[in-house]
């Protein structure tokens, strides 16, 4: 089971700097603007394509959770879970989904962090993000992007982390993706 | 108060119940007192509080507690209140205390069955009843406390049946998840999960053993299940458990219902003997319990099919995925779920992964599954406030179900049964108001804690 697989590097701490020039940056940038506003607009099916085959998408339960192996996670999903989620959301028998989620993510504080051992550049930024459902609620964290160059000069994501500052908290439900 | 004892029976009938037991503030406040106050109510599991001083806080009904490890071992249950001022001695979580409780408001200690140790400046209450043994010094022990197989239930009342009486024939299930595990022992591991829903507290235990919910509410999780498996060319354990929703109205048929006194039951699919050797991680099971039970036991164990268990006030342990789905009552429209994952000592690591993903796949606030049980739920909350009608049915399969020597047991897995026999229990706990203890019981239970 792939989500089993404990050889997949999750951690965000780099082993080497990365020197990427001012438009390189800027480019990295506009990526993370980018993915979070393909949420914001629910265009999923595009927002799926932004990831690598075996990329993982990871919301720990825990302040410096170190595995999803040992430990619940509020989200631990690869290609096949996100797909899963895309598919129950578009659902037309989506109870739960109608009203649907809406979302605005403010993205900010993006630092180019390093690169981890496979080379996969680590990206930190703050999140800001407002939810709506019946219910409006906010949620906050740190993000950790690793990026994989792609051949046309973009990127890919490997593993994106969000580290929610109440993630130790009592939730309502989490339908869509943060 | 217009809640006689003659309004509350009127609003349970053989064959439905009255809305109002859903959406009263009143009726909420009482069943605080009259159930929660009298039932035995899971407080958490001894491996949460493996060292002297360890404690975990969680809540019987509407009351705030502390369950603790004390020095000899044993588990005790206090309420979080200082007696000085009322202070909560220990903040809402998991800590450990140390040797004794102190209060961070004016520095009273306790010992760590709750009892007056000292406090500072003595004789400032010189010429006071000031008595270290007097209970006003003392933090609360919550009446009765005992624990089946690790499983720590806790008693408001210092009266009715003792915890194996009163869990019955459901005991079973906490048997069948401890010999899921060779040496018969489980702990809680990997985090608990907490979500939020905004109903009342017995939607939800009644849809544990809703089988006709299943396809319908379920649908756009089981079909995008269905869809994924098609695209990929497989259907891996993580789409299995969305899938069995979508089974036909046949399967839920066959199911069997067991309902218990004091609204506890079970759901069982007809005994599996394949359950055993299914897939490389049940194999690999089945070989450990094999050697520890022989092969006739280990398959019966296996076999031992399960679904969602209930134990009526304190929520539904999963025997063969290893969770308990743990039901906080928090007001009349609110209702917070702790969703613990349990480890099988001695089982093979992958059995807890297993158990972890299930977790993760089924009972997270994240969960494909669950958004659509929550979503119905509140519809019923909402729809139950309207003047459209008074009553909520329970009228499948009524006069079909069959006595057992220690129950009922439905003749159709679509059987109503499970509520009719919550609502039975309901209605004797209602009617009989709720015995306060007084200070007689709380010596009684401190001698018996001592
Ligand atoms: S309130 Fe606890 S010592 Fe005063
Ligand atoms: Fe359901």
């Amino acid at each position: 089971m792939q989500l089993l697989d404990r050889s997949f590097d999750v951690s965000t701490t780099p082993v080497a700097g990365a020197t990427l020039s001012l438009e390189a940056i800027r480019g990295v940038e506009q990526f993370l603007f980018r993915e979070a506003r393909l949420l914001d607009e629910r265009k999923f099916a595009e927002w799926l394509a932004l990831w690598t085959e075996d990329g993982r998408y990871w919301v720990p339960r825990f302040h410096d959770q170190a595995n999803p192996f040992e430990q619940i996670s509020l989200f631990w999903e690869d290609k096949m879970l996100r797909e899963v989620r895309v598919r129950r959301v578009e659902n037309a028998r989506n109870w739960s989904q109608q009203p649907l989620t809406r979302s605005a993510h403010l993205v900010g504080n993006i630092t180019i962090e390093g690169l981890d051992a496979a080379g996969h550049l680590i990206v930190r930024s703050t999140l800001q993000l407002t939810e709506w459902r019946i219910d409006q609620r906010q949620l906050a964290g740190s993000v950790f992007h690793k990026l994989a160059a792609t051949e046309d000069g973009g990127w890919k994501i490997v593993l994106k982390r969000v580290n929610l500052v109440n993630c130790d908290d009592v939730f309502a439900n989490l339908e869509v993706f943060i | 108060m217009s809640l006689t004892t003659e309004a509350l029976a009127a609003m349970v009938r053989d064959d439905s119940v009255h809305k109002r037991v859903y959406t009263d503030p009143e009726i909420f406040a009482l069943e605080m007192e009259r159930i929660y106050g009298q039932a035995w109510i899971y407080v958490g599991h001894e491996s949460q509080v493996k060292k002297t001083g360890d404690y975990h806080t969680t809540r019987i009904g509407d009351q705030d507690v502390i369950m603790v490890r004390a020095a000899d071992g044993k588990v005790h249950v206090v309420y979080n209140r200082c007696p000085h001022k009322g202070a909560k001695v220990v903040p809402d979580g998991d800590g450990c205390t140390g040797k004794f409780f102190r209060c961070p408001y004016h520095a009273w200690t306790f010992k760590l069955d709750g009892s007056h140790l000292s406090l500072p400046l003595k004789n400032g209450l010189e010429g006071t009843c000031y008595d270290p043994a007097n209970p006003d010094f003392s933090m609360k022990a919550v009446a009765r406390v005992d624990s089946y197989r690790g499983f720590v239930f806790a008693s408001q009342s210092a009266e009715g049946p003792d915890l194996k009486t009163f869990l019955g024939g459901v005991a079973s299930s906490i048997d069948n998840l401890c010999e899921r595990s060779p040496v018969g022992e489980v702990e809680v591991a990997g985090g608990t999960f907490r979500v939020m829903q905004k109903s009342n507290w017995k939607v939800f235990y009644e849809n544990l053993h809703d089988t006709m919910h299943a396809r319908v509410t379920h649908e756009s999780s089981f079909v995008a299940a269905r869809e994924e498996a098609k695209e990929i060319g497989e259907m891996p354990f993580e789409l299995l458990i969305m899938d069995g929703n979508g089974e036909p109205y046949e399967f839920w048929e066959k199911l069997e219902l067991r309902a218990y006194h004091n609204g506890h039951g079970y759901m069982e699919a007809i005994f599996d003997p394949a359950a055993a050797t299914r897939d490389p991680v049940s194999r690999e099971h089945f070989a450990v319990l094999t050697e520890a039970y022989g092969e006739e036991k280990a398959r019966q164990i296996m076999g031992m099919n399960r679904h969602n268990t209930i134990i009526y006030g304190s929520g539904s342990p999963h025997t063969v995925f290893q969770q308990f789905r743990v039901i906080r009552p928090i007001s009349v429209d609110r209702t917070m779920i702790e969703i613990q994952t349990f480890r099988l000592k001695g089982a093979p690591d992958a059995v807890f992964d297993r158990a972890l993903t299930y977790a993760n796949l089924i009972n997270s606030p994240s969960s494909n599954v669950m958004p659509d049980d929550v979503e119905v739920y509140k519809r019923c909350q909402e729809g139950n406030q309207t003047r459209g009608g008074d009553w909520v049915s329970l009228h499948r399969y009524l006069g079909t179900d069959k006595e057992t020597p220690d129950g009922m047991v439905s003749t159709n897995g679509t059987s109503e049964l499970p509520m009719r026999n919550q609502f039975a229990a309901w209605k004797q706990y209602m009617l009989n108001p709720a015995k306060t203890p007084t200070q007689a019981d709380n010596k009684e239970a401190d001698r018996a804690a001592a």
